[in-house]
């Protein structure tokens, strides 16, 4: 197994408290959730057909699935484009792409209404026109890519044809999973909040962002937050001191950043100005004290990347890490619900803004996702050696 | 092959909501969930301050944007142009919700806004989500076409009344509810609007008396922008100067 | 082949249909599911539908509605279309039948109280006993009452009697027994002011008939038309008809809030509450002065000049009247002064608005004025009533084609007993000659009939003495008559014994529950209020047999006096039950046989209704003629207009009201009009209760179903969609007037009065008076079932004061003003 024994480093305590928490999350995550659906069923969440039909699960949804096409970006690095300094995060990545995927497609079955009856009907009555079809197809299949792909590498090939070749098709079916997930959200004409064909474009960025911020962060985690207990070529990644400029995981991180935030303003500020009907949304995402929490978060986390004095410091990465996993996880969630926030035709029957807030079990869903995750990184983190890295 | 459509005359509807009720007992709809919505809101005011409404059915789009959405093509076009959804192929994903411009789709399972909740009063079997004393008679259930006590977690929406509608006649122009023969086939909403705001007709047939209100009335469809092409016309008046609505290109 | 399928189906359906067309209300797989092909009809698995005739019975209009059951399940309610009223529709209340019949809180059967204690805290206890247990008990209890001598302290009370086979036989039943008290009927505390204004000026006291179908104009006072004015279904056919018709019928709407009527309408005037009578007298003026008044109807000056010159007097005897009585008398005491500016200020309309409404009304023909409780309901109802009234005289709309007149009365056929064969001694006696314990017709209120209100507070006073026993037929007066709560006083030590299905408020405080069925188990006749004048009554034909242990009120009534002993016993023992009546009834029909064939009780039942056109009467271009079996061709003298349709002691139509002047003394006491002007339809300001600085105005929204609609939940997601109340009704306030309070849109609020405090949740409503809140009256029930139980907003029956019209004894619902803060 191990011809790669060189990056073997045990995992530290705190990848098992991770693992235990994400346990005792997802225990009482689920027994929240099956308790109250069980008596109300979707009654329990706070979704309306007159209101937001997709809610937090939703959205919730979205941020893993796009977090996992971004992991995928991030092996890729170093698996599809030969830039061997991102090798000691690229095993990692893929396992989180993978549980990452899990744990998205988990939650959205809770808040599918016949998860199972899809399984049979999905494939005997394809509906062709449906960007939701081809996400599902497009996941799948990055789903199956990951999975070879980690055999492959559990095998300790990293490097053989095939194994580039998986490699390389994980990496398009995630670009093209984020992408048609877009469009499921981008081709609604009728929802101005969402519509557009550069939509796709924006979840392929806060994809990579979300990516580079979780490879940061679990970089951290697995070695108990002690950088000195990591491998070299992972610190030199981390503290930008490689030869090369993209293999900086902070010069990265900034870039990304820094084109996320002016495409979110760009957005924003379209949606402020046009007087188009259904752009009302901005205003409300705008007036959320959700939106200025991300906002701050984006831009402190910015600052932190930049900044030449906090770049490469270990309590900067990780707090900037954090900051921009929260603000993406609000922006999901502001991205998701605001398409459904103006009522499709005014009247005395609903507000101006539509209004909606997570029920109980919908944030159990969250923890559910999150937790999820936790327990299936520390899984792997103990069982799976994620910072192997092939010999050079 | 029909095309069947509903024409309503605004000038006409006096916002009774009989519509909604009549719908709601026919189809068994639960309280405060209106496949036929009347929605009303005010302009202006006093002592020019008036009121306002609009009666909504599923406007049965050509184009139907659900349809092209449902992932299990379980909302389909049928060939005498309803649009109606299969609850045993609903997954309950709720994309035809997203993607209808006119809010006329239901999930079932939401918190009831009117409690106690009747679908923990008349508890339904397993099978149907609830279990109405009044509701229809059993043997009109058909999932297939969306008729019948809506099971849990799917969608639903109005049907044109499909199971009357489609018993009717082959060739039937218009379904005129006065005519006792042609009563039992009209949409329940069609049926007893008290001022006849409603009409149901053949759109393809240009004798039908729909067809030539919305020729003579200058019939107009909801946000013809969407692209979607409704098979439900409103009337607003007769003047032949109109502020243009549809764009007969490709794709409108 | 296709074509060959397609005749063969069509064949199928047209001998179906035309077998359900002709006895679609005999059971065994018609109507329906025979229109079904036939592989699905036998499918149903044998039960096919039936289709029974039956009447609406959430409001008065008496809809006939074909009720559609499988294997003995009811499961739809569509209009009749062999009902006239109906015509196959229906309004949004008719369909929600099914919920009365299958409401999850109805009662079972007959019960007892066990908990002496009554209060809304109290449960009454009650154990189901049976039938006999329940008559005999009642029974016993009259029966002592009367062997005392003190019989006049039964009193029955009822909200909506349908005919001769419910509230038809109270009549008898206090002649045989000895109670003036049988009954006291629900009138006061619903539109008696429009029928007062009516018998003041044209000697009718009754609703109008009216004929939509052929008017030109509608000059609406208040009357919600599209939401509650009667008959609702058969008004909105009317409307449809009204507006595409040509020449399209044209309507101004009156009215202190913003409906769906005053938004259907082509003009709609906001106008000030309880001052609808300054603008119908201003209309008056516009149309005497500009010579727009009708003068085949009402006449003309003598020698052609029109000297009704604004606040100028003209002399008595220089007009020479036709039909009407008094008209120089009144311009020169009210109308010439009533010019309009004088009514904008007090209505606070436009005076252009107003003189432009005017020349509408003149100039159009047929036009008619009409009205309802809004304007009706205040301490100067009826004379408001008058005013609007007398437009009709001055535009000619009396008894003219699409103008309104009366409603004639159904053939029926008698009784096979008489009443007065079994009168003891006793039931003979002048003792029994008592005043009603609601004091009408007493010097109290010596021009009314009836005074419901009033009963509570008398009983309290022991004036004229205190009840023992009331009996309640659908009517809850704890909930609705104003000043509620002395009700609740007032019966903790009266028997009360409550017949409504549903376990409403009065029947928390009864000692005997005896539930009638619901109108879908009922056989029970009615004939129609005034529609369109020619004869009519329909028949509810039960559609299932009663679901629970209930009976039909008649049969309690009957049973009942059966138990009593003596000839009233024999009486009760001969009529047997209310089938027995109704079939005496339809006696009538064998001579006078229905234009739709109905000519015994079989065919009725099959029908559902029987009714026999035209109306009997027409004025046309000042005379009036009757018809003679083709055509209105039989001229009438004054002495026959007189005896058949303007009954005033002139028998014109009276601008100079001889009603009133009888009553003068009492009428300058109550209202300080001087006696020389009593007569006169005119404007005097309100009365205004409550003590606060905003008019509270508590209408009823087409979901109201006379009240019985708060415990079905489609109704209360309905309740006032105008104002998106889905759970709740919303208090409608202008933006000004709450943001001057700090009142925040959606907040919640509190109404205050001189009676005390309700909770509501306000919002904002452009549309609406700054001077004038809006709360439709239907939620704040303590009992009525579990969806009506505590459903806010609070009771406007609590602030609404026992007020009324002196003169047609209409409790004043919409006088009363409140002050309003945040809650």
């Amino acid at each position: 197994m191990s011809n790669n024994a060189s990056t073997m480093t045990p995992p530290s305590g705190l990848v098992n408290t991770v693992a235990l928490a994400g346990i005792a999350g997802v225990v009482v995550s689920l027994a929240l959730v099956f308790m109250n659906m069980a008596g109300q069923g979707h009654a329990s969440f706070n979704t309306t057909s007159d209101g937001v039909v997709w809610g937090l699960p939703v959205s919730t949804y979205l941020f893993f699935v796009v977090m996992s096409t971004g992991l995928t970006f991030v092996s890729a690095f170093g698996m599809v484009f030969g830039i061997r300094e991102f090798y000691p995060v690229a095993k990692r990545c893929v396992w989180l792409a993978l549980a990452t995927l899990i744990a998205g497609f988990t939650v959205l079955a809770f808040e599918l209404g016949h998860p199972f009856r899809m399984l049979w009907a999905l494939p005997t009555s394809f509906q062709i026109y449906s960007p939701m079809n081809w996400m599902g197809v497009l996941y799948g299949a990055e789903l199956l890519f990951i999975v070879w792909k980690l055999q492959k590498l559990e095998a300790g090939d990293w490097e053989s044809g095939v194994s580039k070749k998986l490699g390389m098709a994980s990496f398009i079916a995630a670009i093209l999973a984020v992408a048609m997930l877009g469009s499921v959200f981008g081709m609604m004409a009728m929802r101005p909040y969402w519509f557009g064909g550069m939509i796709p474009m924006y979840f392929l960025l806060t994809a990579l962002l979300c990516g580079v911020a979780l490879t940061m962060l679990t970089s951290y985690v697995a070695y108990g937050f002690d950088r000195d207990r990591m491998p070299g070529a992972l610190q030199d990644l981390l503290k930008g001191t490689t030869s090369t400029l993209y293999a900086s995981l902070p010069v990265v991180f900034s870039t990304v950043i820094g084109i996320t935030l002016v495409a979110l303003t760009l957005r924003t500020a379209t949606g402020l100005w046009s007087h188009q009907d259904g752009f009302e949304a901005f205003n409300w995402m705008v007036g959320t004290p959700w939106f200025l929490l991300q906002a701050i978060a984006l831009l402190v986390a910015f600052f932190l990347m930049v900044n030449p004095g906090t770049r490469a410091g270990q309590g900067a990465q990780v707090g900037a890490a954090l900051l921009v996993l929260v603000a993406m996880f609000i922006g999901s969630y502001l991205f998701v619900v605001g398409g459904q926030v103006v009522p499709v035709f005014k009247g005395v029957w609903v507000a101006d803004f539509v209004e909606y807030a997570p029920s109980l079990t919908e944030w159990m869903l969250v923890v559910l996702g999150v937790s999820l995750c936790l327990a299936l990184y520390g899984f792997g983190e103990k069982k799976l050696n994620l910072g192997a890295a092939p010999d050079k | 092959m029909a095309k069947w459509g509903m024409v309503i005359d605004l000038d006409k509807c006096t916002g009774c909501t009989a519509c909604t009720t009549s719908c709601g007992m026919e189809n068994n709809r639960l309280p405060g969930e209106n496949w036929q919505d009347v929605l009303f809101y005010q302009e202006g005011e006093f002592p020019s301050g008036t009121l306002k409404w609009f009666p909504r059915p599923c406007m049965h789009c050509e184009n139907a944007s659900c349809v092209e959405v449902c992932p299990t093509r379980a909302t389909y076009k049928d060939a005498d142009g309803f649009v109606l959804i299969d609850w045993n192929k609903c997954i309950g994903c709720k994309y035809c919700m997203i993607a209808c411009p006119y809010g006329v789709r239901f999930y079932t399972d939401e918190k009831a806004p009117i409690q106690p909740d009747v679908k923990q009063v008349f508890k339904g079997d397993g099978q149907r989500s609830w279990n109405p004393p009044w509701r229809a008679p059993d043997s009109r259930d058909d999932w297939k076409h969306g008729v019948g006590i809506q099971p849990n977690g799917v969608v639903s929406k109005c049907t044109f009344c499909y199971h009357r509608v489609s018993k009717a006649p082959k060739g039937t122009p218009d379904l005129n509810p006065a005519n006792p023969a042609l009563r039992e086939f009209t949409p329940a909403c069609v049926v007893t609007c008290a001022p006849t705001a409603r009409y149901f007709g053949d759109l393809s047939n240009p004798n039908s008396e729909v067809s030539k209100m919305i020729a003579n009335q200058r019939g107009v469809r909801l946000r013809d922008h969407t692209g979607n092409k409704p098979q439900v016309y409103y009337l607003t008046g007769g003047a032949g100067g109109a502020v243009p609505t549809d764009r007969r290109g490709k794709k409108a | 082949m296709k074509l060959l399928e397609n005749m063969i189906t069509r064949r199928r359906f047209l001998q179906a249909s035309g077998a359900a067309a002709g006895t679609a209300a005999v059971s065994g797989g018609l109507g329906y599911a025979t229109l079904a092909p036939m592989s699905e009809a036998q499918a149903q698995g044998g039960g096919g539908t039936t289709i029974t005739k039956n009447i609406c019975g959430q409001c008065p209009a008496r809809c006939g509605i074909d009720v559609y059951t499988t294997n003995g399940r009811v499961h739809a309610i569509y209009g009749d279309p062999g009902n006239p009223i109906a015509n196959g529709k229906l309004c949004p209340k008719g369909h929600l039948g099914t919920y009365f019949l299958y409401d999850a809180d109805r009662f079972k059967g007959p019960m007892k109280r066990t908990n002496p204690k009554k209060g809304r805290n109290e449960d009454p206890k009650f154990v189901p006993i049976s039938w006999d247990e329940a008559f005999d008990t009642v029974a016993k209890r009259l029966q002592t009452l009367r062997d005392k001598g003190e019989s006049h302290r039964l009193a029955h009370f009822y909200g909506r009697g349908w005919g001769p086979s419910d509230a038809g036989l109270y009549g008898d039943f206090g002649k045989l027994y000895g109670t003036p008290n049988s009954a006291i009927g629900h009138a006061s505390l619903c539109a008696e002011g429009s029928k007062r204004a009516k018998q003041a000026t044209d000697g009718n006291n009754s609703y109008n008939a009216y004929d939509y179908h052929n008017t030109n104009y509608i000059l609406n006072f208040g009357a919600g038309f599209l939401e509650a004015f009667r008959p609702y279904n058969y008004l909105m056919q009317a409307w449809g008809h009204m507006r595409t018709k040509s020449p399209k019928t044209r309507i101004t709407s009156i009215d202190v809030r913003m409906s769906t009527t005053m938004a259907a309408s082509d003009r709609a005037l906001m106008i000030k509450p309880a001052t609808d009578a300054a603008l119908a007298l201003a209309v008056a003026h516009v149309m005497l002065v500009e010579g727009l008044w009708d003068k085949e109807f009402v006449g003309d000056f003598k020698d052609g000049l029109n000297l009704f010159k604004s606040g100028q007097d003209v002399p008595e005897n220089s007009f020479a009247e036709r039909w009407t009585h008094g008209i120089a008398g009144w311009w020169n005491a009210v109308v010439k002064n009533a010019t309009p500016k004088w009514a904008a200020e007090i209505t606070t309309l436009a005076e252009a608005d107003i003189v432009a409404v005017a020349r509408e009304f003149g100039t159009t023909r047929p036009a008619m004025a009409i009205m309802e409780r809004g304007p009706t309901a205040h301490t100067n109802g009826t004379y408001a009533g008058m005013c609007i009234h007398s437009l009709n005289a001055l535009a000619g709309t009396m008894f003219a084609k699409g103008g309104m007149f009366y409603q004639m009365g159904v053939p029926y056929g008698g009784l096979p007993v008489k009443s007065e064969d079994f009168m003891d001694d006793y039931a003979k006696s002048p003792d029994r000659k008592k005043p009603r314990i609601d004091l009408a017709g007493s010097a109290d209120w010596p021009m009314t009939g009836t005074m419901m209100q009033e009963c509570a507070k008398n009983h309290l006073a022991g004036k004229p003495y205190k009840l023992d026993t009331a009996m309640f037929f659908y009517t809850n007066p704890i909930f609705t008559a104003p000043d509620a709560k002395v009700w609740e006083e007032a019966l903790k030590d009266v028997f009360v014994i409550d017949t409504s299905p549903f376990p409403g408020e009065t029947a928390m405080y009864a000692d005997i529950v005896m539930p009638e069925h619901t109108y879908l188990e009922r056989l029970q006749d009615s004939p129609t209020y005034p529609f369109e004048g020619w004869p009519m009554t329909a028949l509810r034909v039960p559609a299932i047999k009663p679901l629970y242990d209930t009976k039909h009120f008649g049969d309690m009534i009957i049973e009942i006096g059966k138990r009593m002993q003596g000839p009233m016993g024999d009486y009760y023992k001969a009529l047997g039950n209310t089938e027995n009546v109704i079939r005496a009834r339809a006696k009538g029909f064998e001579a006078n046989p229905g234009d739709n064939g109905v000519k015994d009780f079989e065919t009725w039942k099959e029908k559902g209704v029987w009714y026999r056109k035209p109306y009997h009467w027409r004025q046309h271009r000042g005379e009036f003629y009757e018809w003679d079996g083709s055509d209105y061709r039989k001229k009438m003298t004054a002495d026959d207009v007189k005896a058949k349709l303007l009954k005033t002691p002139s028998g014109k139509f009276e601008f100079k009201s001889g009603f009133l002047e009888k009553h003068a003394e009492y009428i300058q006491r109550t209202l300080g009009v001087a006696p020389d002007r009593v007569g006169f339809p005119q404007y005097i300001p309100a009365k205004h209760t409550g003590g606060g600085d905003l008019h509270l105005v508590t209408p009823k929204t087409a979901m109201h179903a006379e009240g019985r609609g708060a415990n079905l939940p489609h109704a209360i997601a309905l309740a006032q969609p105008s104002m998106g109340g889905k759970t709740t009704v919303y208090l409608e306030i202008h933006p000004e007037t709450a943001k001057k309070r700090g009142i925040k849109n959606n907040g919640r609020v509190r109404l205050k009065a001189k009676l005390g405090t309700i909770e509501a949740i306000a919002r904002y409503s452009p549309a609406t008076r700054p001077d004038t809140l809006i709360l439709p009256q239907e939620h704040g029930h303590w009992a009525q079932g579990r969806w009506a139980k505590d459903r806010r907003p609070g009771n406007t029956s609590d602030i609404c004061d026992n007020v009324s019209d002196p003169i047609s004894g209409l409790a004043c619902y919409y006088t009363g003003k409140v002050t309003i803060e945040a809650a």
